[in-house]
């Protein structure tokens, strides 16, 4: 592997081949303002901006591992200011899937939330909030399940008791199969990397 | 004048309250709904986990292609993040003749296409701009008489298009604000971010945030906070016992979304219409205190 300060674009080809948005990264200038914009950038090992030099240089493992991939809020601050017109955040989350596809998953919470997420929404075409945390909180077993729950039950049980639960069981749309054709022959045609 | 709305999943769960309010307040300023006939989810912020681009923006188009087939109305979306997934696709069929013909052949899966013609909308947008100011100001009828309210605006509501409103230094939500009789205080908080999607997988990192917004409400002198999306309403409301345990603060001020206050101030039925039984930490008394029983 290349060491930081190299430029090595074997890593940089594939993100733009294999990446959503991710040819949009030729056009960083390294100036910053896409980590000093953002609302949890003090919790990444990495910026978007240190994210961006790093795949040049050809640190494959630290980008795809990096925590900071899965860490953005969908704020759009970095995209707003980007003097460049990059996308910062297209970006982000193309890393983020491309990674997750690729089974290294550098957050495993976000990871199985955003999985939840796709999961529902493939299969009923909808969001069902209470089955969501349902599914989401027992993913890795009742033991877990029950403590992250329980972490939340407070909050779930005012939200029943003040009427903002749906109560009526998950319901498919009526047209969800052709909506799942429509979803594969879109994953067939985009970006985003085949799974590992 | 007519449009399509798009609720979304959220409303018809933990963001209720925002549902029942926007209606008759739309309806009294003239505006007529209708649904997106099998309407599917916009996939919002955190479908990537799952799913590439193709996939979502495909989500949104299949809504705007059912729209645009029923009537081609401005499709209205409270939620801010169901509004920002649409507007995105909105833009991109609207400019890039490739992706439209990209998206066209992915459609037909479902006998569907789709032109781009038809607007995305933030409800804030149609309720200042088609609702007008005078018009919200003449039906104001029980004026909330100076209640300082921090009018909090988020991220997807304005970020990143900037459609109706600045991305930097937005003043709308403000204004419809001052229209029905509150006092709007100055906020800096009021674009930074709650932490949205991944708040809950996210949440040790995300108290944070919510702790700075409301510290920065609060300080400016707001008895509520008014707010235009259900992730919003929901992170800040919510967690505001999670966020005193973390920080040792003492939170527990009311959180509306702004279709709840005006339903208030056009003199509407406190529960069926302006729905505040839905409000975890109760507005009522801070409502009728203001708007005079």
């Amino acid at each position: 592997m290349a060491k930081n300060g190299n430029y090595d674009p074997a890593f940089a080809q594939e993100v733009f081949q294999n990446v959503d948005s991710g040819e949009e990264i030729k056009m960083c200038m390294q100036c910053g303002i896409c980590g000093g914009s953002c609302p949890l950038r003090h919790e990444m090992d990495y910026t978007p901006r240190n994210i961006f030099m790093m795949i040049r240089n050809g640190r494959r493992d630290a980008v795809l591992s990096s925590k900071a991939i899965t860490l953005c809020t969908s704020c759009y601050s970095c995209k707003v200011r980007c003097p460049r017109g990059i996308p910062v955040i297209d970006v982000m989350h193309g890393l983020a899937h491309y990674s997750i596809k690729q089974g290294i998953i550098p957050r495993k919470g976000t990871a199985a939330f955003g999985g939840e997420f796709w999961d529902m929404v493939y299969r009923i075409g909808r969001i069902d909030e209470k089955d969501l945390s349902r599914r989401y909180y027992f993913q890795d077993g009742i033991v877990a399940g029950i403590q992250g729950m329980l972490g939340i039950s407070r909050m779930a049980a005012q939200m029943l008791f003040h009427g903002r639960v749906k109560l009526l069981p998950e319901r498919k749309i009526k047209g969800i199969k052709a909506l799942r054709k429509m979803i594969d022959k879109a994953e067939q045609m985009g970006k985003g990397g085949a799974s590992a | 004048m007519k449009y399509f709305l798009y609720w979304g999943c959220s409303l018809e769960a933990g963001g209720k309250n925002y549902l029942v309010s926007l209606e008759p307040v739309c309806e009294a300023l003239g505006m007529e709904f209708e649904e997106i006939k099998d309407w599917n989810c916009c996939g919002a912020s955190i479908s990537y986990a799952g799913a590439n681009e193709l996939a979502i923006k495909t989500l949104n188009a299949r809504n705007i292609a059912i729209a645009e087939s029923s009537g081609g109305y401005d499709i209205v979306a409270p939620c801010s993040s169901c509004y920002i997934q649409m507007v995105k696709a909105s833009h991109e069929l609207k400019d890039d003749e490739k992706f439209r013909t990209q998206m066209n052949e992915i459609l037909k899966e479902g006998n569907l296409s789709v032109k781009g013609t038809t607007n995305v909308r933030h409800i804030m947008d149609v309720l200042y701009n088609d609702g007008d100011v005078d018009n919200i100001k003449a039906r104001t009828t029980k004026p909330l008489n100076g209640l300082k309210v921090a009018g909090y605006v988020g991220c997807q509501s304005v970020r990143p298009y900037g459609e109706y409103d600045s991305v930097e230094k937005p003043k709308i939500h403000d204004k419809l604000l001052a229209a029905i009789g509150a006092e709007p205080v100055p906020f800096p908080k009021k674009m930074q971010c709650c932490g949205s999607g991944i708040f809950l997988s996210e949440m040790d990192k995300c108290l944070g945030l919510v702790n700075e917004i409301l510290e920065d409400a609060l300080a400016n002198g707001a008895e509520l906070i008014s707010t235009v999306c259900p992730m919003c309403a929901l992170n800040l409301e919510m967690f505001q016992d999670k966020v005193n345990a973390k920080f040792g603060t003492n939170f527990d001020v009311p959180v509306v979304y702004l279709t709840q206050l005006m339903a208030a101030a056009f003199g509407m039925d406190l529960k069926k219409d302006a729905a505040l039984n839905y409000n975890v930490i109760p507005p009522e008394g801070i409502i009728k205190a203001a708007i005079g029983g």
